[in-house]
């Protein structure tokens, strides 16, 4: 997808997000949907990223999230830093995290990747709820319960502050979206298409597959550290059970639904899967059923989600992905 | 007629690689198809073998069409594709190779008759019975792929550039291989770059290029097309 | 001192046992199909769900001859149509590794969501195989695990044969070793994979059968196995049979070493520790090919 689209799309859905608010009212089971919507569009968006694109079958999505959760949590509470600085400094762990799991994982094929980080994501849960985690201040299988909101110009950011929750998770969502928007158009984005074609031809110009992986990976932690953090000191209470199955499907369930590698589809997905999700609520545990049997008939009906659907009936030219698939496969005559 | 391909049309992806393709083989008829690397061939085969997925057109084998036949059918109503890279079965014996040759049904019947003519074909290949095919030589892997695919006792075989890569003691080997396998009643699509010797046992040749079907004829007739002599035949 | 730990050896061989028949399910099946199925561990809650109904719901005669004898073909019929309407149409695309990781995880929240909601979300019991002890000097051992790890290992044995000496088998191997090559032979590939698919429900179901006496039909045990026998695969060398074997034996001993010593708590952690440290130095597991 040209630049153009990208924005034009991104613009479009989060200008409208960003609107809705004047509208509802500041009720507050909207806000909430609404907040939601930002905080996932962005994680998803960097599951896309390093799925995607930079092509590593990370599953590690949802540990990460809860790492910055719990590291900005530990911060302020135990070491009471003011949030504004926790919520940056959980990143900044997260993305080393990142790096230390990426170093001996991005250089295994796929599966295994997936593996370990989808171990890595098991594991946490009685690291968080053991001995060990207690003793970094993880509050064992109670949790966080008082977790305190930003404080930012004179003002408390939280979820009896709904409203300018809001608006400063949306600023923090366009600042993140904008990198990643500049990540893809990148010359990053453009290693990261050779390395899709082809790991040894990208090797011959020189790209470096394994230090561009990294680099995504910790950019990616960062952020979703970052949001995870965020969004801790919104609900100010915080435990384990954020690393349940539901969570990662519900996530999951985003980007099949957005398409995968179809940026920004997966900000579709994320508004399309957190409204969902909402309705089917009061279905209760018919609604993660549903979600289940949903990601089996979305993948095999619609692979590229709704961005492949709306190509499907488009006639406009939104990429040259038919040209560049020639190419390929002629050499492999 | 055994084979007639009529108006073959086969695509990878976006790409059309084969186009408006038309070829005879006879009964008992060794025929050679000529033309550049990339250009087709092996699509050719592959299609024939039912080994590409996007064809259309007419495969007409013993008066049936069989363009929308599986391989498994093709293998088991006697074609074999023995291909240029081998595709052997790396930890597995050459016995095992060769058993598994006979996989399709109609080749079980006639496992142990064909064992014993293809040991007497390649006696070297009956040396290493237990040797795994991932540590044979490349002669070797190749004499192997013809030997299973003779296993799977095929009227036809289409082979893809059997003397590919191979010194050239080995190359008049694999030629009078070839020709025994014909004298012995198999009819033979060979495809090929440009080597001589294969290109001398052809009953008729075709020439491909860029998809299409360029020249078509007998021995003679290509001896005296001047282009095609420079090209491909290197006389 | 010396009971306690010969305790913990037996129960690291008894798990060992079943995790192996679990993982070389797995093994094949990766080694086969490529594909990555995040869903095998539901079928190993499957197969304890199906035992409990058997067993306890219905109360059929025979008891577990009669369960053993049900379940293989049953869990055949079921992971042979599973691949066959979600695996193979994935297939055709490029990227269909990825799609099926996806699909199977999809598949793995419907199954285990779908048992909460047929079965409820209590533990269920199994009845007991054999009853009974057999003591030997001072060693005391109970009939329950000494069958259970027979039949584990006769499992195996079966899969050794079948794979090395049936048609079939060779098949199998066949495709798992060069898929081209198989289909120049005439073996019908989208057979054998969607065949492997349903040996593999087999394995991990029967494995089911078996630990489930012992820890309960649970619903929400699924994710725990999947990533059990994929770490064990993965530990053993993806796709390698007799890696994964061994991969098997030594996870079930670190559990039990590890799970006694330092508590459950613990387990996982050191499973997956043992895990990237094996990865970081033998990227393709212990017996992994290239």
């Amino acid at each position: 997808m040209n630049t153009k689209s990208m924005v034009t799309i991104l613009a479009v859905t989060y200008g409208f997000l960003g609107i809705l608010p004047l509208f509802l009212g500041g009720s507050s089971i909207y806000m909430r949907i609404l907040t939601m919507i930002l905080i996932w569009s962005v994680v998803a968006s960097c599951w896309d990223l390093i799925m995607g694109y930079a092509g590593i079958f990370s599953f590690g999505q949802v540990a990460f999230y809860v790492i910055g959760a719990y590291s900005s949590a530990i911060f302020s509470v135990s070491l009471n830093v003011t949030p504004i600085v926790s919520i940056f400094m959980a990143g900044t762990i997260t993305a080393i995290i990142g790096v230390i799991i990426g170093l001996p994982c991005l250089k295994l094929a796929g599966p295994y990747i997936a593996l370990v980080t989808f171990a890595f994501q098991l594991a946490l849960e009685p690291f968080l709820k053991g001995p060990l985690g207690k003793a970094i201040g993880s509050g064992g299988s109670r949790g966080i319960i008082s977790v305190p909101p930003i404080h930012l110009f004179g003002m408390d950011f939280s979820s009896s502050e709904l409203v300018p929750y809001f608006y400063l998770t949306l600023v923090l969502t366009l600042i993140c979206s904008a990198v990643i928007v500049v990540i893809l158009k990148s010359h990053w984005g453009t290693a990261f298409l050779a390395l899709k074609d082809s790991e040894d031809f990208a090797a011959s110009l020189g790209v470096s597959a394994f230090k561009y992986k990294l680099l995504v990976f910790a950019i990616t932690s960062f952020i979703t550290g970052l949001f995870g953090a965020l969004y801790v000191h919104y609900v100010g209470i915080l435990s384990t059970r954020m690393l349940s199955m539901e969570v990662f499907t519900v996530l999951l369930i985003m980007i099949v639904v957005g398409g995968i590698g179809q940026y920004p589809g997966v900000v579709l997905g994320a508004v399309v899967t957190v409204t969902m999700n909402e309705l089917l609520r009061p279905m209760g545990i018919y609604r993660l059923l549903i979600m289940g049997g949903m990601v089996v008939v979305i993948v095999l009906l619609l692979p590229d989600g709704v961005t492949g659907l709306i190509r499907k009936f488009s006639f406009s030219r939104w990429t040259n992905k038919e040209s560049r698939s020639i190419e390929t496969h002629e050499s492999n005559l | 007629m055994m084979l007639s391909i009529e108006n073959l049309n086969a695509y990878y992806g976006q790409a059309h690689v084969l186009k408006d393709v038309s070829i005879n083989v006879n009964k008992g008829e060794v025929v050679v198809m000529l033309g550049p690397n990339g250009h087709g061939k092996s699509t050719l085969l592959k299609s024939l073998c039912g080994m590409v997925d996007y064809r259309r057109g007419k495969i007409v084998y013993k008066d049936q069409d069989i363009i929308k036949f599986s391989s498994e059918k093709i293998v088991n109503l006697g074609i074999t594709y023995i291909a240029e890279n081998r595709e052997l079965f790396p930890y597995m014996s050459v016995m095992e190779n060769l058993k598994l040759g006979a996989y399709s049904r109609n080749a079980r019947k006639y496992e142990k008759q064909n064992l014993e003519k293809v040991f007497s074909l390649f006696p070297r290949l009956a040396e290493r019975k237990k040797q795994y095919a991932s540590t044979m030589s490349g002669g070797e892997a190749k004499m192997l792929a013809i030997a299973r695919g003779l296993m799977s006792n095929a009227d036809f075989l289409a082979i893809d550039e059997p003397a590919l890569g191979l010194q050239p003691n080995l190359r008049v080997e694999v030629t009078k291989i070839i020709k025994e396998i014909n004298k012995q009643g198999k009819t033979i699509l060979v495809v090929e770059q440009n080597i001589p010797q294969i290109t001398d046992l052809a009953d008729k040749l075709y020439v491909l290029e860029e998809g299409r079907i360029t020249f078509s004829g007998s021995k003679d007739d290509a001896l005296s097309n001047e282009d095609l002599k420079e090209i491909f035949l290197g006389m | 001192m010396f009971i306690e730990i010969l305790d913990v050896i037996i129960s690291g061989l008894l798990n060992g046992s079943v995790y192996a028949l679990m993982a070389i399910g797995l093994a094949l099946v990766y080694g086969v199909t490529k594909a990555f199925n995040f869903a095998y561990g539901s079928f190993y809650t499957m197969g304890g769900y199906f035992a409990w109904v058997l067993l306890v719901s219905l109360g059929i005669k025979g008891g577990y001859y009669t369960v053993f004898l049900a379940a293989i073909p049953f869990l055949f019929v079921v992971g042979f149509f599973l691949e066959k309407a979600l695996i193979s149409p994935l297939r055709k695309r490029s990227d269909w590794q990825m799609k099926a990781m996806m699909l199977t995880l999809g598949l793995s929240l419907f199954l285990d969501i779908g048992y909460i909601s047929v079965f409820g979300p209590r533990l269920k019991s199994l009845p007991d195989i054999v009853e009974g002890t057999l003591t030997i000097g001072p060693f005391v051992f109970m009939n329950q695990d000494m069958v259970i790890f027979i039949l584990s290992i006769t499992g195996l044995l079966c899969f050794a044969w079948l794979l090395n000496n049936t048609r079939v088998g060779m098949a199998v191997q066949a495709v798992a070793q060069n898929p081209v090559g198989a289909q120049i032979v005439g073996i019908p590939k989208d057979r054998v994979f969607a065949a492997t698919f349903a040996i593999s429900t087999i394995m991990v179901g029967i494995g089911g059968i078996l630990l489930s006496q012992k820890n309960f039909v649970n619903p929400q045990a699924s994710t725990g196995i999947m990533i059990k026998a994929w770490v064990i695969t993965a530990f053993g060398g993806m796709g390698s049979i007799k890696g994964s074997l061994y991969a098997a034996l030594i996870i079930g001993m670190l559990e039990a070493f590890v799970g006694y010593y330092l508590g459950m708590i613990h387990i996982e952690i050191a499973v997956l520790t043992l895990l990237l440290i094996t990865l970081a130095f033998r990227p393709q597991g212990l017996m992994g090919r290239e």
